[in-house]
């Protein structure tokens, strides 16, 4: 369900694209050291992206080293972000939200790779929801109430894009983040953040959930009778790419609130331009999952 | 004065009039009350807009830009402190005249009051338990429910309440208005100046082969070539 935040790579500064990069590498090697290296693979954008948001809260000095990467062993030594609080939490919640996904995988569709995944994680896992006993909490709970709004067969993607919202919200408000109002402009963002990516990947997934006649909150809500799929897509189109822009007119309105000090430049090109960019993508199909690239 | 007024306006210290200016305008636009209305975070953006006309009018009063506009702003600054002062006179008026009509449809309407009452202040559990209660399905009742929905963050339901709402009753002033400003928000969005500076515009054969053949052209006359067989 993840890896739709990414920046509009062509118009960023090679500076910017580095300072991104570094904290990707900086929460993939985050999650290396504390939960063992096989949790790694686990790494999705997005939580990068969480890691460059909160940390654009403060005005702490980037703590950046140049290291090697395990995984590209022929590549030259990349910045990485290390010691840093909100680069260990973003790589909590990876864990935290990557173990559900496994396992929702598994039980969901008997997709045998998630019940792998998910047995492996499970150490990190625990390790991880010890530490933020609350948060796995809610989550788990949110989760809950999504997988029965799937099994009710919910016919109304803002009520089913509803509980991932509030994970998103819950994930969001990192409670390393300081003032009340700087949390609840996160909690905002995250929710929003959460609704575009639910629909969004509800669209990419409308072909193959037809094919294994599994649920799909835009196939229930604007009842698919089984004609041609471009046609059905076609008419709904203006209307998802309504709800989808302006969940995304609101995460901009709560960015714009939250007075980021650092990092500006990536962060306006994600809420100014890649997030409009993706959209567009998965939209016309051109993004499949496969197309989703690591860095 | 809590804050450095120059860096709440994000311009360097001993900017030019016109730069403050500027930079005003643009904030103006990016915390603009319209901007966050049925928002959840309406609150802190005007908590911020408050903050920039203090900065704005301080700097208008005691420093006037650089040095050598000193004069010349003098002129500005009464000009200026009112604009600044009109935005949000407009902006008050503007809620007073909404209050008002709230007022009169108070008499006849005590739940809708108490709903819109509940909207504003959100507690949308309790505005949601009141509308359900109503009996009469019309376009105020569809438009209500729709302000609940897009607060809730339910954007399809709340667009297509409120679009029930203006086709029901197509003269109303106020329906048809949120319904404007919410494509008006949409659009906004996707033309942003970020987005709309950066050449995303295709290039197909014809482009290509066009420019090659430019290129041979004014290769030739410059006495070089650039395709040999043309």
């Amino acid at each position: 369900m993840f890896g739709y935040v990414e920046p509009d790579k062509p118009e960023l500064k090679i500076r910017d694209f580095e300072l991104f990069r570094g904290y990707y590498c900086g929460v993939c090697k985050s999650m290396g050291k504390r939960y063992g290296q096989l949790s790694r693979f686990s790494l999705t954008y997005d939580l990068a992206f969480l890691a460059v948001l909160l940390d654009s809260t403060n005005n702490e000095n980037y703590n950046v080293k140049i290291e090697r990467c395990i995984a590209h062993p022929i590549r030259k030594k990349r910045c990485v972000v290390r010691d840093n609080r909100f680069v260990d939490y973003a790589a909590d919640m990876n864990i935290i939200l990557a173990y559900y996904n496994l396992k929702d995988k598994w039980s969901d569709e008997k997709n045998p790779l998630g019940a792998i995944g998910a047995a492996g994680l499970r150490r990190a896992f625990r390790k991880a929801a010890k530490r933020h006993r609350d948060k796995a909490d809610k989550i788990k709970s949110l989760l809950d109430e999504l997988f029965r709004l799937e099994k009710e067969k919910c016919a109304s993607i803002d009520e089913a894009a509803e509980p991932f919202a509030n994970i998103m919200r819950e994930v969001f408000q990192c409670p390393y983040v300081e003032g009340e109002n700087k949390l609840k402009v996160l909690g905002w963002l995250g929710y929003n953040i959460g609704k575009w990516i639910y629909i969004l990947d509800a669209w990419d997934d409308m072909e193959k959930d037809i094919r294994k006649g599994s649920y799909n909150a835009i196939l229930a809500q604007f009842q698919y009778d089984g004609g041609s799929l471009d046609e059905f897509k076609a008419r709904i189109k203006e209307r998802l790419n309504f709800s989808l822009t302006y969940s995304l007119s609101e995460c901009e309105k709560a960015y714009a609130l939250l007075g980021s000090v650092k990092s500006t430049g990536v962060l306006d090109n994600i809420f100014y331009s890649g997030f409009i960019v993706k959209t567009d993508k998965v939209l016309q199909g051109r993004c499949r999952k496969n197309e989703k690239e690591s860095v | 004065m809590k804050k450095n007024p120059y860096k709440v306006l994000g311009v360097k210290e001993g900017a030019s009039y016109d730069e403050i200016k500027k930079a005003y305008r643009e904030l103006v636009k990016k915390y603009h009350p319209d901007r966050y209305r049925n928002n959840p975070l309406a609150d802190l953006a005007e908590e911020k807009m408050r903050e920039i006309n203090e900065a704005y009018e301080y700097l208008m009063k005691n420093a006037g830009g650089a040095y050598q506009y000193q004069s010349e702003s003098y002129d500005y600054d009464n000009g200026s402190a009112s604009q600044g002062s009109s935005y949000r006179t407009q902006y008050q008026s503007q809620q007073s005249a909404q209050y008002q009509a709230r007022q009169e449809y108070a008499d006849e309407f005590e739940l809708e009051r108490q709903v819109r009452a509940h909207i504003n202040a959100g507690n949308l559990n309790e505005a949601q338990r009141i509308l359900d209660r109503m009996r009469v399905r019309n376009a105020t009742w569809y438009y209500l429910q729709g302000l609940i929905f897009l607060r809730r963050g339910w954007y399809d339901r709340g667009y297509s309440n409120i679009q029930r709402a203006v086709n029901m009753d197509p003269t109303n002033y106020e329906y048809r208005n949120m319904l404007n400003s919410l494509n008006n928000q949409y659009y906004g969005y996707r033309q942003n100046p970020y987005y709309r500076n950066v050449y995303r515009t295709d290039y197909d054969m014809c482009q290509i082969c066009g420019t090659l053949w430019c290129m041979d052209s004014c290769c030739e006359c410059m006495g070089g070539d650039f395709i040999r067989c043309c």
